[in-house]
């Protein structure tokens, strides 16, 4: 009686599932509820690692302290950056090098004097710098009291997607310039309707500029059938996004996709990249989940091709894929191939430079685009506060500096190439700027163009 | 009382049977959707391969929950902390590099990793379970819940939210070695997974059929009252089941560790995967808990190598909810025993 219950309710079971199966169209992402990794504040983590934080202003009043000592040019009232990064807590891995960078470009200023603006009046620059703890709520308090208390002129904030979403209708609000160094497009553009905030920038490329990169490749070795397994995370499904809307433009088709859990234990979805037929999977995906997953495709799959994104660029790749990276390609920050850039290349002498500096003061830390990041920001913020002039409301200053970014950032030299901003494109970035890279021997290795096949 | 063994044994005959005939019934399921791909055999025995390894994993987790459900009555949902304690400390101790050679830290970080866990374990009834030893099971099951639940929270402070990285045990990092034959691919640390297994599986059988321990705790599950008026210890035996279904935890995640990223809340899976896997062998015997697993281990990538990845979990939970709504007293208590300690 007992074992005909049990089966009757398992064969309903069975019909079940396969209506589900049934419903569900094959490509239709499916990611499980595992949040991202990387991103989210980790609030009880923060205070296990408060020794970590800077002494956040220090830098900047030591400089003011001690005066220019040159006095050709006339010397005007301190401009101020007000700079956030997510020192502690889940972003620090890119927050401490952004806050290292700000020192180092601190130290800079201070050696240089300060910058001259358009009616020769020499200005003292400070940085104050701050950490947000990888917390939103603390990213926009901050931000307040640095536009209402300390009055900055611009805003270099801050370094995950979530923080700087936090602060943009602050500055928004306040109308303070404001450069961010997280990823996500949504915080120069509205994504509801679709209209660029005026007043914030991001030197940091996207996902669909490095699916453009990873198109331009494809269509160069005549690929025309991909698999796309992307990592079921928000950075995951951005790749897959990118990558659908890159590769379709340029008439490549993606004949499988699949999220993964970065976690798994055993990759299914690799049969079906095998009868698929596709001639090269695209993982999108960070580390340690891309590496997991190019082992994973290495091992069915020895002789396909191998794409990663632009997030796979770094050391730990090679190290947690070992042998299954070699002959992987993906497009990198030039950053950190910088060594192995041609000399004609723009960000080549910048990014070397920047290189030394960062290992000197960090005493030997590799560096990282983060830093790069960091570096761009603050840069962009100088090329804003050197058009403007002396005096004037603190609201026509920070308007002043805006216009002063946006006409400024021409053709403009940063860590990963040439940006061009205008009023209706705050990144100023194209694709073709990523170096394409490939794995040889355990290390990255620049690929020049006529070199794709 | 022939009469009534018999009965009782054509009855577990004709549930076999009627089990046997579902797992055929989605065996043929799950090939008729995977025609919708262009599948070979080899891509099915791929699949029952990879799924043997998780099921493997599966299997050891069930048999801690048999262990101590047999031996008290209770579920112990903190059976997915001992899973994820075992290969953190493992990772931290071989992180010291303590010893000169690397295979000798990582067998260092095993040994302490395990030894840790089952203190852990055994601390852990003592603390919680002993003095509610008086209460009601779905008091006691709750309590558990609330100690898997403070043991994921520490493990969050001491380890942050990061998954780590685990070397595998013949090549001593990430990258594994791997085993091809007839298009089929077999990485060495399944080969360690499913040895450890087989060894705890054997150690486990001597324990229970050889030792006087093992005598005692098999009578405390047979009847709990005769065993304590026979001068057996029933507070202790309960002690002991804690101890080894932390070990037989600690060396499941332990043997996992290398092909996943150990995180603090890797044990909640693998913890209700396991309970699948022994609701599924009715979680008071042993040989059934072991192909319960294995058997959940290969439906589930089969069914996600048919559908989609996405649904590998959703698998296990129906069927567990199925299980539940066709057999809810198994949460309330072994049925065949009259008294509850």
């Amino acid at each position: 009686m007992k074992a005909r219950h049990v089966l009757l309710m398992l064969a309903i079971s069975v019909v079940i599932l396969a209506l589900a199966a049934a419903c569900a169209p094959a490509p239709t992402p499916v990611p499980t509820a595992a949040p991202p990794t990387a991103a989210p504040a980790q609030p009880t983590t923060a205070p296990a690692q408060p020794t970590t934080a800077p002494p956040p202003t220090s830098a900047p009043t030591a400089a003011s302290t001690a005066p220019p000592a040159t006095v050709a040019p006339k010397v005007g009232t301190p401009w101020k950056i007000g700079f956030i990064s997510s020192a502690t807590g889940g972003g620090a891995s890119l927050g401490v090098p952004e806050r290292d960078v700000a020192n180092i470009v601190a130290a800079q200023l201070k050696a240089a004097g300060g910058i001259v603006g358009p009616d020769g009046v020499k200005h003292e620059v400070q940085i104050l710098i701050n950490d947000d703890q990888s917390s939103a709520d603390t990213a926009a308090t901050l931000a307040r009291r640095l536009i209402d208390q300390d009055q900055v002129q611009v805003l270099v904030a801050s370094t995950l997607t979530g923080t700087s979403l936090a602060i943009v209708p602050i500055a928004t609000e306040a109308k303070v310039p404001t450069i961010s160094m997280a990823s996500s497009l949504d915080i120069i553009v509205d994504p509801k309707t679709k209209e660029v905030r005026t007043w914030i920038f991001k030197p940091v490329p996207g996902n669909n500029h490095s699916a453009d990169k990873q198109a331009e490749y494809l269509k160069a070795v005549g690929v025309t059938k991909v698999c796309d397994l992307y990592s079921n995370d928000s950075y995951g499904q951005d790749t897959f996004a990118s990558a659908t809307a890159s590769f379709t433009k340029a008439g490549i088709q993606i004949v499988y996709s699949d999220a993964f859990d970065p976690k798994a234990t055993e990759f299914p979805q690799l049969a079906k990249v095998k009868s698929s037929g596709c001639d090269a999977v695209v993982i999108g995906a960070i580390p340690p989940g891309s590496s997991v997953m190019n082992v994973a495709v290495r091992d069915a799959l020895p002789n396909i091709r191998i794409i990663h994104g632009h997030g796979s660029c770094s050391a730990d790749l090679v190290k947690q894929a070992g042998k299954a990276a070699e002959g992987t390609v993906m497009p990198c920050g030039k950053i950190l191939v910088a060594d192995s850039l041609p000399d004609s290349d723009p960000a080549k002498a910048l990014d070397l430079k920047l290189i030394k500096d960062y290992t000197d003061y960090t005493k030997g830390t590799p560096i990282s685009t983060f830093a790069g990041h960091a570096y761009d920001a603050l840069q962009w913020a100088l090329v804003g506060l050197k058009a403007l002039p002396d005096g004037g409301t603190l609201a026509d200053q920070r308007a002043k500096v805006r216009d002063g970014i946006e006409n400024g950032v021409k053709n403009f030299v940063t860590t990963h190439g040439l940006y061009t901003l205008s009023a209706t494109d705050h990144l100023g970035f194209s694709g073709s700027e990523f170096a394409f890279v490939v794995v040889k021997d355990g290390k990255f290795v620049v690929l020049p163009k006529d070199q794709w096949k | 009382m022939a009469v009534l063994t018999q009965a009782k044994k054509k009855k577990g005959l004709s549930a076999a049977h009627g089990f046997g005939m579902i797992v055929v019934a989605m065996l043929v399921l799950m090939v008729l959707l995977g025609s919708r791909y262009d599948f070979g055999v080899a891509d099915y025995v791929q699949f029952v391969l990879d799924g043997l390894r998780a099921g493997a994993i599966y299997a050891l987790v069930a048999l801690g929950f048999v262990t101590v459900y047999r031996v008290t009555g209770v579920i112990n949902f903190a059976q997915g902390a001992f899973i994820m304690l075992g290969p953190m400390i493992a990772i931290s101790v071989y992180g010291f590099k303590w010893l000169p050679s690397d295979g000798l830290n990582l067998a260092l970080g095993a040994l302490i990793g395990v030894v840790v866990t089952t203190l852990i374990g055994i601390a852990s009834e003592r603390l919680t379970l002993y003095p509610a030893r008086r209460a009601l099971p779905l008091t006691k099951i709750i309590i558990t819940i609330g100690v898997y639940l403070a043991l994921q929270g520490a493990a969050l402070i001491v380890w942050g939210p990061q998954g780590y990285v685990m070397p595998a045990f013949t090549t001593l990092n990430m990258a594994d070695e791997s085993f091809r034959f007839a298009g089929l691919l077999v990485k060495a640390q399944t080969l360690w997974i499913w040895g450890v297994t087989a060894a705890m599986l054997v150690i486990l059988a001597l324990f229970f059929e050889r030792t006087m321990i093992g005598k005692a705790m098999r009578a405390c599950a047979v009847n709990r009252l005769a065993a304590r008026l026979m001068g057996i210890r029933v507070d202790t035996m309960s002690m002991i089941a804690f101890g080894i279904a932390a070990i037989l935890g600690a060396v499941g995640g332990i043997v996992l560790g290398p092909v996943t990223r150990p995180t603090y809340d890797m044990g909640l899976d693998l913890g209700l995967k396991g309970f699948v896997a022994a609701i599924i062998g009715g979680l008071v015997n042993f040989p059934a808990a072991v192909i319960g697993g294995l058997l959940l281990g290969v439906l589930e990538n089969m069914w996600a190598g048919v559908t989609q990845a996405g649904f590998k979990d959703l698998f296990a939970f129906v069927v567990l909810i199925v299980i539940l709504l066709v057999r809810p007293a198994v949460l309330s208590g072994p049925e065949s025993e009259g008294e509850h300690g």
